[in-house]
């Protein structure tokens, strides 16, 4: 069906050009500045979707500009459209979005424009639809949620005796069992039971953390003013149970993300902590791969996540032809995420989630209950993915990971300076 | 421009122009045409400095009263607060353990860099000095590393430091000597990065003293040898005496030059482990563009300025005394 549309409108496209001789057609062409932060793998898929909506679109031709990711991709955005000359359309990690939104840097979208190309609140599901809003109003519309999840090398599990009766990973309900698992694997890989990358980056340290926190229950709160509502107890007893990870049999005392995936990737360890987005190097090496959710080790189901969503950086003056382009390009683009999901990501739009198609890929239905279970970043001007708040992490937490500080004391620290960044001027 | 207009044809010589006369009156002050030419060769004057001149204004006066009028607001990057607060900047600056942290590690690098940089580059230029073969190729090697980009040095350093694949860690195993966590030790991070540096610009300061010491009479040292002087004699006595103006401008250019790092550090270590090694440079830059807070990473910036003013200052004073 989607393929369907598409093709004809690439065909009235080739006959639109063909016919016109170009100059003509290219005058009512408008063109869409759109910025992302997608690279790699990602980068050719979001290029793949991008060129099939233009060539289904011949009234505007999406310009799409890749930026670097974390702080340059965000710093040039805010300085963008604070300058009031920012691209029509961005992509923004919705965990960035109470950054950007009380200051006025992006505006909100329309609903009913929004639902005349049948896109409303019933396409989400829930948690990323409440994502979206700031102070009541919809800030950003989800393309997906990328999880931290678990892969897992099927030919390693199945030599350690643990893929269970349906050829799944069997699950582990504690730490201990976790690591037993996983010393069960190093030996069959006889180097590492899980690759974990983890040095020199905020990013993965929090997004582990974040996970096992959250299954723990609990809850965190920054709100600008006063200090930090959070639970130390289960802050720390993630952080023991991360650093026990580290003893060279389970896991590398010692592993950046490279040296981490380039391990899981050649068989050295049985298991791999990392995100979705990386499923794509792992097909492209022929691993026999699986993924999962990271087990409930804490009791309640949750998995770290954040969203590409789509924004509308403030304009000094907007094109409402442009605008209306964006909305259908965005819509567009919703509709064909299969292609998205291919790269490992869960589409946020309900009907492609729920479609026969997207049933059959594998391992991504395998984690899809991520879902409904996932958890953003507390919600902060200075918190969010590629954020200084999760460098911060990586300066107070890593020492304890190596094995030099105590936990309690490494996540003493982050509180303190997470306080010094709550007890100051709040700059949006 | 007026003393231009009213006098300029009265005494103009015919077939010359004025700028280019060549009877120049001496001593005429107070003569028409001094005046005429006095004024036209001002006007070349200007006009001849007039590009640099918007420049400077454009790009370096402006920035730097607006960055200080800046540093007295609540400026965000979002536009907001951007009324005057006086010095509460520079008051919760001052106060802000995260600055002290990182303008000590600021000079912690200037310090443990300055050394080796100005040592090493003596000792290349001398090792060159003293007639070695194959000139051209020990002048390549030692300066190529100097022409390139500081992304592509980093990118190099980090895979030599990579603590599983790496180069360096892997040598040492062979010769069976313990890892080093080179860019992940909050004591090893900050030397890490002196080698990058040493290593990536030590052939300026190398190419400086060479340039110095090949204009060393040759006679100073026939003399010397004739009076019995033996090598390292002739070098104490006769080549670092000789090296000293160089010297001192290689260690004030190298201080100003170490004061400001930031490249290598935010894309080896991006100011880790721990913030070891995050500079000065890096906390202004995380403070306005990703912290938002325009006003507050100005405050600082003035503050570091103030800083290599002082350093500027005390190093004219110390050369003045050395040369007076």
């Amino acid at each position: 069906m989607l393929s369907g549309t598409a093709a004809m409108g690439s065909v009235f496209a080739a006959a639109a050009l063909a016919g016109c001789g170009g100059n003509a057609s290219a005058a009512s062409v408008r063109d869409i500045q759109f910025w992302h932060l997608l690279s790699g793998g990602d980068g050719i898929k979001m290029q793949a979707m991008i060129s099939k909506a233009n060539e289904g679109n011949p009234g505007f031709k999406v310009h799409p500009t890749v930026l670097a990711w974390g702080p340059p991709y965000y710093t040039k955005l805010a300085m963008a459209s604070a300058g009031g000359r920012p691209p029509q359309l961005a992509i923004m990690h919705a965990s960035r979005v109470p950054g950007y939104a009380p200051g006025g840097l992006i505006d909100p979208w329309d609903l009913d424009l929004l639902s005349e190309h049948g896109v409303t609140a019933q396409s989400f599901a829930p948690r990323i639809w409440d994502k979206s809003q700031n102070n009541g109003k919809v800030f950003s519309i989800a393309l997906d949620s990328h999880p931290f999840v678990m892969f897992y090398n099927r030919d390693v599990a199945g030599k350690a005796g643990l893929l269970g009766g349906n050829g799944q990973l069997q699950e582990a309900h504690s730490p201990q069992e976790f690591l037993a698992m996983a010393r069960e694997m190093q030996k069959v890989t006889q180097a590492h039971g899980l690759s974990f990358g983890y040095l020199g980056s905020g990013s993965q340290m929090w997004r582990l953390f974040y996970t096992l926190y959250k299954q723990h229950g609990a809850d965190m709160e920054l709100t600008p003013g006063k200090p930090m509502v959070a639970d130390n107890e289960a802050a720390i007893e993630s952080l023991q149970f991360m650093t026990s990870l580290f003893d060279d049999t389970v896991a590398a005392q010692s592993g950046d993300i490279s040296t981490g995936i380039a391990e899981f990737a050649r068989g050295g360890s049985g298991m791999l902590f990392s995100g979705v987005w990386e499923l794509p190097t792992f097909k492209k090496a022929k691993l026999p791969v699986d993924a999962a959710t990271i087990p409930t080790l804490f009791g309640t189901p949750a998995a770290y996540a954040d969203s590409h969503s789509f924004v509308l950086p403030r304009q000094l003056n907007v094109d409402e032809g442009k605008r209306r382009d964006v909305y259908k390009f965005v819509s567009d683009i919703l509709k064909g995420s299969l292609s998205w999901a291919e790269a490992g990501h869960i589409p946020a739009y309900q009907p492609v989630v729920q479609s026969q198609a997207y049933r059959e890929l594998t391992p991504q239905i395998h984690y899809a209950n991520a879902a409904e279970i996932i958890a953003y970043d507390p919600e902060a001007w200075f918190s969010g993915s590629g954020s200084d708040w999760q460098t911060y992490f990586a300066e107070t937490v890593q020492n304890v990971l190596l094995g030099r500080d105590k936990a309690a004391d490494g996540w003493d620290a982050f509180v303190r300076r997470t306080n010094t960044l709550l007890s100051r001027p709040n700059p949006v | 421009m007026s003393s231009l207009a009213t006098s300029h044809d009265s005494e103009g010589q015919a077939g010359t122009l004025p700028g280019l006369s060549r009877k120049k009156p001496i001593n005429q002050a107070g003569s028409g045409r001094t005046r005429s030419q006095g004024s036209r060769n001002n006007l070349n004057g200007w006009a001849f400095a007039a590009p640099f001149l918007a420049f400077f204004l454009v790009f370096l006066v402006w920035p730097l009263l607006y960055g200080l009028y800046m540093s007295l607001t609540g400026k965000s990057l979002t536009g907001a607060n951007d009324s005057i607060i006086g010095l509460a900047n520079y008051a919760e600056a001052l106060a802000d353990a995260d600055m002290w942290h990182s303008l000590g590690n600021t000079l912690y690098f200037t310090v443990i860099s300055t050394v080796p940089l100005v040592i090493v580059a003596l000792v290349m230029a001398a090792l060159l000095n003293v007639g070695l073969p194959a000139q051209w190729l020990w002048r390549v090697s030692y300066f190529a590393p100097y022409l390139l980009a500081s992304t592509v040095v980093s990118l190099f350093f980090t895979w030599m430091y990579n603590p599983q694949l790496g180069l360096i860690n892997d040598t040492l195993v062979k010769i069976g000597l313990p890892k080093v966590a080179w860019l992940n030790d909050p004591g090893v991070a900050m030397w890490a990065i002196v080698i990058a540096t040493l290593w990536w610009t030590v052939g300026f300061n190398f190419l400086l003293y060479l340039a110095a010491m090949q204009n060393i009479p040759a006679q100073h040292y026939e003399a010397a040898s004739l009076d019995g002087a033996g090598a390292w004699r002739q070098f104490f006595s006769i080549t670092l005496p000789q090296l000293a103006p160089t010297s001192v401008m290689i260690v004030l250019l190298q201080i100003l030059a170490s004061l400001k790092i930031f490249d290598q550090v935010y894309q080896m270590t991006a100011g880790g482990p721990g913030g070891a090694t995050r500079p000065v440079v890096q906390y202004i830059f995380e403070s306005g563009f990703t912290g938002y807070r325009l006003g507050y990473s100005a405050a600082i910036s003035y503050i570091f300025f103030g800083l290599i003013v002082a350093v500027s200052v005390l190093q004219f004073f110390i050369t003045r005394r050395r040369s007076a």
